[in-house]
């Protein structure tokens, strides 16, 4: 590791990284869009994991965020969203070296029906979690993942609460705001 | 008996001492969920000092507290947690919902939320979002009333 | 029980046959004085010393990130000032800038909105902080310090109260702008607590920096190498900590941040007592920065001219019936927001605080995804909690400073 590392990396630029990737992702690349605030790359889960290693080749090495969208009743669905940024290593105190650092945001469509995006916690130890989020909230499974079970909701929680069809109030609340109805519901044994 | 019925003496004095002490000193439990948690904290603070209440003494242990003050909102994983500590409190014990989202569900009205009177008997209800360290402290005088009073009824009756 | 599947599944916590006698696994949480909010760390413990812990969370999961998708876009700065309780002021500025960014305003906020929102919040950074220092030291065990800290952040709140009405969540931040004008009397009180702060930082400083008992439990303990901090996801005063002067205010400016003048205060000990020091100099730096504001001040209007997005003010309303239709029309149908996505992130006051925010078209978000910074910082509880007592392991979640609202959401 170098001593100091200058915050915008080798000098490979961001058109010439994304062509780079481009090419890693190879087939199951779907699309890359430049935009203002964030260039992404629209994939496949298949290239999921050469595309992250070309990437934290490339000096992003900061996974900030994994986040789902659903996008019913459009298809594919499920989006499941990856921020990256660069942030280099070493003595970083001046803060003013550190200005507009890379960000890239990777989109990855799985499978409507049986969605399932390998896992990226043997790379990142960070992205257990949000992984695990994912899976109780959307459902999508991630495959190799350690301990892939509901983080959020209770373990015997059904269905996928952020899934567009899946109602806000959920099903058989037990109460009805500003009264009860029926007897007081028996307090799920935990 | 019911209320204002001739009494026998020593017992009604025995009663009353009783009901003084236990509202002069009312310890609550560290319950702290969310927002209203911070509004709780600052009770104990020197601009709303309720150490002056003899409720400053926030016990962590059920077993040592009178008082739970649901704050905050109530999610169906802590469902449970929070009426396994309501069944390790010892007698005599009371609880406030305080703010919105203990109370009715507050802003949020979804899946993941359940008011704390659907599982807990709630003595008190505390409306804010999240409610003041005065509303709170309200409460408190207004727990203390009912205490010394006996029951809900006998403070509204006082109140007439 | 819901944490069987976790004791089950889970071979850190199941007791082992070369285990001896004193190896005992425990539940820390959800009720627990010192874990900050609803938490609960599976332990395996050998005596004192923290062999695995395992954090689990879910107690306060609100579904506001499904609420928000059922509420108008000016409608869903409500719930997402409740997600980090403490900083509510950062969570409404992160969503409000990424939904002007979208709507293509954001050059046009005016100028008098702009420097308000720094101001306040470097406000909200000093109060979350205070609240912070006050429980932390309270969990290390010196009681006296959240006193003084409580009393300063009843001065901000009553500040906060003076100006838009409420201690906590004000909701004020709007997308355009900002939902009031100050009223006439914020000046003054604001000189009163500029004037204020720096002494009374410096007394609580003079107590904990180089206290002996602070020092003893804290250096060393929790200790986090800067590439470790970097897999673990971890942004704000923990990745300051270990030397990466990463400040969203300076990496990636936001309404206005590059006009001022301000440090970002880094250490390299990686340790509670690096995350300690950088906490407390932020408050510092927060107070400087809201020196300027108050010496920039500008006059003008605190909205933009655009009366499909901002409702016109209350006494136009009375005597214009275009007044009248566009504060119905936004009232009761809200505005549009062109399709698209965006991920906005704000330094908030536990690190990097960033919603990705996709929309349909229509007139509610179509997703609110939450980078909550506390998440992070709660799951690197994995990687520094064995290896310590529990009276560290206490330290170390105080030092990570994570919000259940945040964790949660």
């Amino acid at each position: 590791m170098p001593e100091t590392q200058t915050p915008q990396g080798d000098g490979m630029r961001l058109a010439d990284l994304v062509t780079e990737l481009t090419r890693v992702a190879g087939e199951d690349f779907l699309e890359a869009a430049g935009r203002t605030e964030m260039d992404e790359i629209a994939l496949r889960p298949e290239g999921l994991i050469a595309l992250v290693t070309a990437l934290r080749e490339a000096g992003f090495n900061h996974l900030l965020d994994i986040g789902g969208t659903d996008h019913h009743p459009l298809t594919p669905r499920f989006e499941i969203s990856y921020i990256f940024t660069a942030i280099p290593l070493g003595d970083q105190r001046d803060a003013s070296r550190l200005h507009g650092l890379r960000r890239m945001r990777l989109r990855v469509f799985p499978d409507d029906r049986d969605p399932v995006v390998p896992t990226l916690s043997h790379l990142w130890p960070s992205a257990d979690w949000p992984e695990r989020e994912i899976f109780d909230l959307f459902g999508v499974r991630f495959d190799g993942h350690p301990d892939l079970r509901r983080l959020l909701n209770p373990d015997d929680w059904k269905g996928h609460p952020l899934r567009k069809d899946y109602p806000l109030r959920g099903y058989d609340r037990g109460f009805v705001p500003g009264g009860r109805v029926g007897p007081v519901p028996k307090v799920r044994e935990s | 008996m019911a209320v204002g019925e001739h009494q026998p003496f020593v017992v009604t004095k025995l009663d009353e001492f009783l009901k003084w002490a236990q509202s002069s000193a009312i310890w609550p439990m560290t319950m702290g969920l969310a927002c209203c948690a911070i509004e709780m904290m600052s009770i104990v603070s020197p601009r709303y000092d309720t150490a002056r209440f003899g409720a400053e003494v926030f016990r962590s242990s059920p077993r040592q507290a009178d008082l739970m003050i649901v704050s905050g909102r109530v999610s169906n994983k802590m469902a449970p947690v929070l009426r396994q500590l309501y069944e390790q409190m010892p007698d005599p014990k009371w609880v406030i919902s305080m703010g919105a989202c203990a109370s009715s569900g507050g802003i949020f009205d979804n899946y993941a939320i359940t008011p704390a009177d659907t599982f807990l008997p709630i003595d008190i209800y505390v409306p804010g979002c999240p409610p003041s360290p005065d509303a709170l402290i309200y409460a408190l005088m207004q727990l203390r009333r009912e205490i010394r009073a006996g029951s809900k009824a006998e403070v509204l009756a006082e109140n007439a | 029980m819901t944490a069987l599947g976790v004791f089950e599944n889970n071979p850190d916590l199941t007791l082992a046959p070369g285990d001896d006698r004193d190896t005992l696994v425990l539940s820390m949480g959800p009720q627990h004085p010192s874990t900050h909010g609803v938490l609960r760390v599976l332990l395996k413990l050998d005596g004192e010393m923290v062999q695995s812990a395992q954090p689990e969370i879910g107690f306060l999961h609100t579904g506001i990130e499904k609420q928000a998708e059922n509420l108008f876009w000016q409608q869903a700065i409500t719930v997402v000032d409740r997600a980090d309780y403490l900083a509510p002021l950062s969570n409404s500025l992160c969503y409000v800038l990424g939904v002007e960014r979208m709507l293509g305003i954001d050059g046009q906020i005016p100028e008098r909105a702009r420097v308000l929102r720094v101001m306040f919040a470097e406000l909200t950074r000093i109060a979350s902080h205070l609240v912070w220092l006050g429980t932390h030291c309270l969990d290390l065990g010196a009681q006296s310090i959240f006193f003084y800290a409580f009393e300063m952040r009843e001065r901000i709140l009553s500040i906060m109260e003076f100006v838009t009405g409420a201690r906590m969540h004000q909701s004020w931040f709007r997308i355009g702008g900002l939902g009031i004008d100050v009223p006439q009397g914020f000046l003054e009180r604001m000189d009163d607590f500029i004037a204020r702060f720096p002494q009374r930082l410096a007394d609580m400083r003079a107590i904990v920096e180089k206290n002996v008992i602070i020092v003893d439990r804290l250096v060393g303990v929790g200790k986090i190498s800067q590439q470790e901090a970097v897999d673990w996801g971890l942004t704000g005063p923990p990745l300051r900590a270990t030397g990466i002067a990463y400040d969203v205010r300076r990496v990636h400016p936001y309404s206005g941040y590059e006009t001022y003048d301000f440090d970002v205060p880094t250490q390299t000990g990686g340790d509670c007592y690096a995350r300690f020091l950088v906490r407390l100099e932020e408050m510092h730096q927060s107070w400087r920065i809201i020196k300027q504001t108050r010496e920039r001040f500008p006059g003008g209007p605190v909205v933009i001219d655009d009366r499909k997005i901002v409702p016109p003010p209350k006494t136009e309303i009375q005597h214009s019936m275009e007044a009248l239709i566009h504060h119905f029309k936004l009232v009761s149908s809200g505005f549009n927001v062109p399709e698209g996505r965006i991920y906005q992130s704000v330094e908030g006051p536990r690190g990097e605080m960033g919603m990705y925010i996709t929309s349909a078209g229509g007139n509610k978000p179509w997703r609110v995804r939450w980078r909550p910074s506390s998440f992070y910082h709660t799951q690197a509880l994995k990687r520094l909690g064995p290896g310590n007592l529990i009276a560290d392991l206490v330290a170390i979640i105080g030092s990570m400073d994570p919000v259940f609202g945040d964790v949660d959401r």
